[in-house]
């Protein structure tokens, strides 16, 4: 490194030149051979096919969609698919990880042993082994449709999936009703918190938060009345339909990659509470600080900067890992992409291209989101 | 009369680590329960009911219960793949040579030669017995190749070609030269945010695109270059990791007894850095070991692929069936991965002490 710098400036270029000469030589010449493979193959490039009818049906689909629809249609019910087994699955996962490395470093002997053997089987195992265990063994021995377990005549769960309620009509009101409820008690929620940290008066938050966040919706569904019906699944010949139906691939994938990643969930957050100085809790209980507050104001935002940098990592693998759909064919980005539209219409450079965009885009995605929470915990004035 | 001292000191260790407080009693009873609960069903599903002896599908009546005789049937598929039967022993010699070859390092730490020597016997090994087709060695095409032993071919082959990369990709992160340090950052961070699956399937649809028609490459081979460009990714960020972990005042000591940069690197950084970034390289190689896995979507078999292949037989076919081969994988990867990390931790210790050695 410092060698460099005693070289002369044409000596030390010479390495660079030759590298960025190879590099550019080297994707020049995949260009050019695509290109003729391309010619030869008979493919015209472009993306016009992305507006053609697309022609299959999709099993899931959380947005409206037909076989009359265009591939691009087709691209986006895909990517509505991925993001909801992503989302899923991280909360999945990072429910159960958080109970097991709470279990893991339990004073007690038995819970924190239970913990440990969680965390063993299930992150030495292959996440492909546990998905098909999960869709082939335990899935595919729910009952028929006529014999399905169902819970207050609401929801259905039989070897077809899971069917529940989907709301019908007013849905955009619904939805825009859920995000200002979300909005405004986040919002509150900064306030009432900033007004209590300046004055060293007023209530605790959350009794507000929860208001606003729940009542909000809550009351624009009363008011949208009659315009918002809840559609609720019913048995029909052919087994339930109507509501929406959450596919067994897609419960197979939530649940298999929520119980593999749990493991890493679990050792990290064990890790993070283990880094936190045992002082911090004396110096905490010396104070006077009950058991909860201590936990809350002390040991958490600690653990927290030592958790979120490392759980960054296995969100990432988690969200790359939804792909593993395509081995059990969920209808997400790559098997619909890479899977049926790429064998009807051979256009293999735009759809790897848009695929590998995808996976790109959320990724960063994840990990700007998760980089702006961790200067938000960063200690403050340092 | 007390108890004797052995009993007083189990029952205090009872007291204060199960039943230190009400809460902890009921923790400690629930948890029992489970553990009671899930022991009991996998026993008696795995032991007590399920079928044993023989070694055809009439030896499973009960389709739901645990069979024993679908793995006796099939082991052989399970860790051979569909390699042909009278030239199995190649595999076996193969192996055992290679593991021959590489034994010395289990037992020291050896120059650098050796390794790459290593390297060289296994490549040897792979092109002349696995492969074949001289001396009157029938040739056996990567078409048939699979089971256990694909996995083993494609862990020892994308780890032997990523460590060296990743490891220049993390020097090169370092680089003085901003393009240097711009296009390893970029290779790094791009495939680091693709999945493997995606990137098999780039490796198999595209990769015949990017070359000129006449050049045919192999598809295991085009699969296992893929795993080996993420493998790579993966492991520059470990190795990047341990060499910030080295304090710059080891290179500046280095450089003021007038080493130059490879000598600095190879002499000081990289013997210090090694054991730190083991821990990390190991998890990664345990990570390559689950996910060789997924080269069953694009149709090359490893064990789960024989698995699932071997069980989807219409005589086999049975919940109990597939379940028991599930358990049989799953144990074979625990074992597989649990030891490896056992086995790296041995060597982290040991490269700890020599690093720390010829530093001093």
């Amino acid at each position: 490194m410092a060698n460099a710098t005693t070289r002369p400036l044409g000596q030390r270029l010479i390495l660079p030149a030759l590298i960025l000469a190879a590099v550019v030589g080297l994707l020049w010449l995949i260009v050019a051979a695509t290109q003729a493979n391309l010619e030869r193959l008979g493919v015209d490039p472009g993306i016009d096919f992305l507006f053609r009818r697309a022609g299959f049906e999709i099993g899931q689909k959380l947005i409206p969609y037909s076989a009359n629809s265009t591939v691009l249609a087709a691209f986006a019910v895909a990517l509505v698919n991925t993001m909801v087994l992503g989302f899923a699955a991280i909360a999945g996962a990072s429910l159960i990880g958080v109970l097991i490395g709470a279990a893991r470093l339990s004073r007690n002997w038995l819970l924190a042993r239970l913990g440990a053997v969680y965390v063993e089987t299930f992150r030495n195992v292959p996440a492909l082994l546990q998905v098909f265990f999960w869709y082939y063994v335990v899935l595919s021995s729910l009952p028929l449709a006529r014999d399905s377990y169902q819970w207050f005549g609401l929801a259905y769960l039989n070897n077809r999936g899971l069917f529940v309620p989907a709301p019908e009509g007013a849905v955009s009101g619904l939805l825009l009703a859920l995000l200002a409820g979300f909005i405004g008690a986040f919002a509150l929620g900064r306030a009432l918190k900033h007004r209590r940290e300046a004055t060293g008066r007023g209530w605790p938050a959350w009794p507000f938060v929860l208001a606003v966040g729940i009542g909000v919706p809550a009351l624009v569904a009363w008011m949208l009345g009659d315009a918002l019906r809840w559609e609720v699944p019913r048995l029909g010949r052919f087994g339930y339909h109507g509501g929406f139906v959450l596919m067994p691939e897609f419960l197979a994938l939530a649940v298999g990659l929520s119980a593999y990643h749990a493991a890493y969930v679990a050792e990290i957050v064990r890790s993070g509470f283990n880094a936190v100085d045992r002082g911090q809790r004396e110096a905490a209980q010396a104070l006077g600080l009950s058991g909860a507050a201590t936990f809350r104001l002390v040991l958490l935002p600690q653990a927290m900067r030592a958790i979120v940098p490392p759980l960054t990592t296995v969100y990432l693998n988690l969200f790359k890992g939804t792909s593993l759909a395509a081995a059990i064919a969920y209808p997400e980005v790559v098997s619909v992409m890479v899977g049926t539209v790429n064998n009807l219409v051979g256009q293999p450079v735009v759809i790897m291209g848009l695929t590998l965009l995808v996976y790109v885009t959320f990724s960063l995605a994840i990990a700007a989101g998760m980089n702006w929470y961790n200067r938000r915990l960063a200690v403050r004035g340092s | 009369m007390t108890a004797p001292a052995r009993w007083r000191g189990a029952r205090r260790w009872l007291a204060e680590n199960l039943f230190s407080s009400p809460l902890n009693a009921l923790i400690t009873v629930a948890a029992l329960a489970v553990a009671v609960a899930l022991g009991a069903v996998l026993i008696e599903w795995l032991l007590l009911d399920a079928h044993w002896r023989g070694a055809s599908p009439a030896d499973c009546p009960d389709k739901n219960a645990a069979c024993w005789p679908f793995v006796r049937a099939r082991l052989d598929q399970f860790i051979y793949g569909l390699y042909p039967v009278a030239e199995r022993w190649r595999l076996n010699l193969g192996v055992a040579l290679g593991l021959a070859l590489a034994a010395p390092l289990w037992f020291r730490v050896l120059p650098v030669w050796y390794p790459a020597l290593v390297v060289l016997g296994w490549a040897a090994i792979g092109k002349l017995l696995f492969l074949g087709g001289w001396f009157g060695l029938a040739y056996v095409g990567t078409a048939d190749w699979g089971g256990f032993f694909l996995t083993v071919v494609a862990v020892t082959f994308v780890l032997v070609c990523s460590l060296p990369l990743g490891l220049a990709l993390a020097l090169g992160r370092r680089s003085a030269s901003p393009l240097i340090r711009t296009l390893s950052a970029a290779w790094v961070e791009g495939w680091r945010s693709v999945p493997v699956l995606v990137v098999l399937f780039v490796a198999i649809v595209m990769f015949p695109l990017f070359m000129p028609p006449q050049w045919e490459i192999d598809k295991l081979l085009r699969a296992l270059l893929a795993l080996t460009v993420l493998m790579s990714a993966y492991l520059a960020e470990a190795f990047r990791g341990a060499l910030q972990a080295i304090p710059t005042g080891q290179v500046e000591a280095a450089r003021a007894l007038g080493l130059n940069y490879w000598q600095t690197t190879f002499r000081v950084v990289l013997p210090q850095a090694i054991p730190i970034a083991l821990p990390q390289v190991t998890s990664n190689f345990i990570g390559l070991t689950k996910e060789t896995t997924v080269l069953l979507v694009i149709g090359l078999y490893d064990l789960l692929g024989m698995v699932q292949n071997a069980a989807a037989d219409p005589a086999w076919y049975g919940p109990g069936t597939l379940a028991t081969g599930y358990f049989f994988a799953g144990a074979f990867f625990w074992i597989l991965c649990f030891s490896i990390s056992r086995a790296s931790a041995r060597l982290e210790r040991r490269l700890m002490r020599r690093g720390l050695n010829q530093v001093r």
